[in-house]
């Protein structure tokens, strides 16, 4: 007879069937790919990228935008996620709309709204000269700064609403308990709520990373083709110079760093929630 | 009515909260409350569900803030202290141990807020955990203790501070009756043994029984009785903490007959004798406590026909036939399997124990 945990774990199956056919299959296929040429084993493919100073920078921008993007993400967010997890009622409700409206409008109606305020005329200039803090317009579209504020944006509820769900779930006692044995806000803070927040921290630093990492949409419009990004070499690589070797291959890299974060916040997360 | 011993505790009045009140959203849960506790009492809050018992206790550790009145601690107001500089312990009732700490951390925790030397900490951790005899889970996560367990290491965290007075709220009631009974007895002799001032809040009047020197019997938001429990039980202050401390025989009635010092109240069991001065006329209750009544004449003796009788063991329970509000009640010693329900028999018992209150409308 099967035990009941794993007759239960045949639920899974429709779930994990669909991953596989229409997820692992044509991924593990594209990793094949990148290590062949002519149909013989060849790392000839990576060896040339990574040997390319223009597929490096490429790789270090890609890298440098989603590290930044994840931590100014998370400067905002965390604040915000402490503010919602003491919110009640009415507020808490204006929070979480707050947090998912924004989801619903696509990336390219947020792109030109972000045109507007960033532009050299645009309403972020305009302020700032009338205020007299700059002489002149300062270009802000078309940067890195711009790209990462925006990418930011976008992927704020990413990194919120984790963390607001492990600072939900924590006894509302532990705050008063702290107090009561003589530690001030900021040792409480130090000591209890942010360790007891990590796990959420790590998680949304997990789902901003690996997103911002990938992404392609915003930086194609907000900064062009001018600054590529390895989601966007990888799309030129498929789409215009019908190189699927180089395509491949840096899909290839794109995964494997995906992985690694995915296997490292978990693994991450469960050494932080193991004693909980 | 104000208990005359709450006024005579003004000698000894290590912890005073004076006129206090707290409204929340315009709805006052308690107001003009005094509060006084001598050094090294133990001392109860036993009232029901929402009678603001765990309000004061948070306004006494400053969790709460209060809107009038004054908290004084050894002398010091300390109203307006911010409750990390207190030096007052709080035991919550679902203990709030901290879960990504282990016990030995938990315990330290206090230790550390207040910058204590971290050599100090090992020897007074060891102390506190052999004090609550939890030596042996010193490296275990808190996740992985019984309710017991971590009630104790919820205690020692609390003491090893060494704080001016310990506060806990309903600690016991997240455990089963044996265990609650055993860590009753373990927590006082500990408490008793440090010299520590405490306040219990609680709605399990045997509960404070046990464990407090004085309890004060609250009712929205007002203290009916503050007394020793022998006080209390024997001479209830009000109709209200008669009931809510012990069992009694209870009935209403009408005063017919005055003079002496005693009145005659006529009730729907007949005429009773109780002590006291009231106008002809009055609406009064009286009350008996069951193991003052006996089953055969007495001063005074009501024919009562039998509902049930409950073999308890120890004692027999006669549950006699009455419409609310009032109750006929009668616990005799000893198994008494000769009565039957559906038998009369008479409830005597004598003037001098007969306690009157005049009925409130
Ligand atoms: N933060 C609060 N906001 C609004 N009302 C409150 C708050 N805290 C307590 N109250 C109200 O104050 C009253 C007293 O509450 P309190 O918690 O002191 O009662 P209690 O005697 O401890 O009751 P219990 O035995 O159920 O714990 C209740 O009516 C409660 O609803
Ligand atoms: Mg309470």
């Amino acid at each position: 007879m099967i035990r009941r945990a794993e007759r239960i774990g045949f639920l899974a199956l429709p779930g994990l069937s669909f991953l596989a056919i229409i997820y692992a299959l044509p991924l593990f296929m594209l990793l094949l790919k990148s290590f062949q040429i002519d149909g013989q084993f060849s790392i000839l493919e990576y060896v040339t990228f990574f040997s390319d100073n223009y597929s490096m920078s490429v790789l270090w921008r890609t890298l440098r935008v989603a590290f930044l993007t994840t931590g100014l993400a998370l400067l905002i967010a965390y604040p915000t996620a402490i503010i919602m997890a003491r919110a009640k009622g009415i507020w808490l409700s204006v929070f979480l709309v707050a947090m998912v409206l924004p989801m619903s409008v696509g990336v390219i109606v947020k792109a030109f709204a972000w045109s507007i305020l960033f532009r050299t005329r645009g309403v972020l200039n305009d302020t700032l000269m009338s205020l007299g803090l700059t002489e002149a317009p300062i270009r802000m579209l078309f940067t890195e700064t711009a790209l990462i504020i925006g990418a930011a944006n976008v992927f704020l509820p990413f990194m919120v609403l984790p963390i607001y769900t492990v600072l939900r779930q924590m006894d509302s006692r532990l705050p008063e308990a702290t107090v009561s044995l003589g530690a001030t806000p900021v040792f409480r803070f130090m000591n209890v709520t942010l360790p007891l927040s990590l796990p959420g921290v790590v998680a949304g630093c997990a789902f901003t990373f690996s997103l911002a990492i990938s992404m392609y949409v915003i930086p194609s419009l907000i900064v062009g083709e001018r600054q590529q990004t390895l989601s966007m070499l990888t799309a030129r690589s498929f789409l215009y110079l019908r190189n699927e070797a180089l395509g491949a291959t840096i899909s290839s890299i794109l995964l494997i760093i995906a992985i690694s974060v995915v296997l490292g916040s978990s693994w991450l997360a469960s050494r932080l929630g193991a004693r909980q | 009515m104000k208990d005359p011993e709450t006024r005579d505790m003004g000698s000894n009045k290590y912890l005073d909260v004076t006129a206090v009140g707290k409204a929340f959203k315009g709805t006052p849960v308690m107001s003009d409350m005094d509060f006084r506790v001598g050094r090294g009492e133990l001392v109860s809050l036993l009232g029901p569900s929402g009678c603001g018992k765990t309000t004061l206790l948070r306004i006494i550790a400053g969790l709460t803030a209060a809107d009038t009145g004054e908290v004084m601690l050894d002398g010091r107001a300390i109203t307006s202290v911010p409750p990390h500089r207190r030096n007052i312990s709080v035991v919550f009732q679902s203990y709030a141990l901290f879960p990504h700490l282990t016990v030995a951390e938990n315990v330290a925790f206090g230790l550390r807020a207040r910058g204590v030397n971290k050599a100090a900490h090992g020897p007074k951790v060891a102390e506190a955990l052999a004090l609550v005899r939890m030596s042996d889970f010193a490296e275990r996560p808190v996740a992985a203790l019984s309710g017991g367990q971590q009630q104790r290491v919820a205690v020692a965290r609390a003491l090893i501070v060494d704080p001016v007075l310990l506060l806990l709220d309903e600690p016991f009631s997240a455990l089963d009756r044996k265990l609650r009974e055993t860590m009753q007895v373990e927590l006082k002799t500990l408490l008793r043994a440090r010299n520590m001032t405490a306040i219990f809040v609680t709605h399990d009047q045997d509960e404070a029984m046990g464990v407090s020197d004085r309890i004060a019997v609250m009712s929205a938001g007002k203290i009916e009785q503050f007394a020793s429990p022998s006080e209390l039980y024997a001479r209830p202050a009000s109709a209200f903490v008669m009931d809510f401390v012990g069992l009694s025989t209870r009935l209403t009635g009408k005063v017919v007959e005055t003079g002496a010092g005693r009145i005659t109240v006529h009730t729907a069991h007949g005429s009773v004798t109780a002590p006291g001065d009231f106008a002809a006329g009055t609406k009064v209750t009286i009350g008996v406590r069951p193991e003052l009544i006996r089953t055969e004449p007495g001063e005074n003796t009501i024919s009562v026909t039998l509902e049930d009788a409950m073999v308890l063991g120890s004692k027999t329970q006669l549950h006699g036939r009455a419409e609310d509000p009032n109750r006929l009640l009668c616990e005799l010693p000893g198994m008494r399997s000769s009565l039957t329900p559906g038998e009369t028999v008479n409830f005597g018992w004598s003037i001098a124990d007969t306690l009157v209150y005049e009925a409130s409308t």
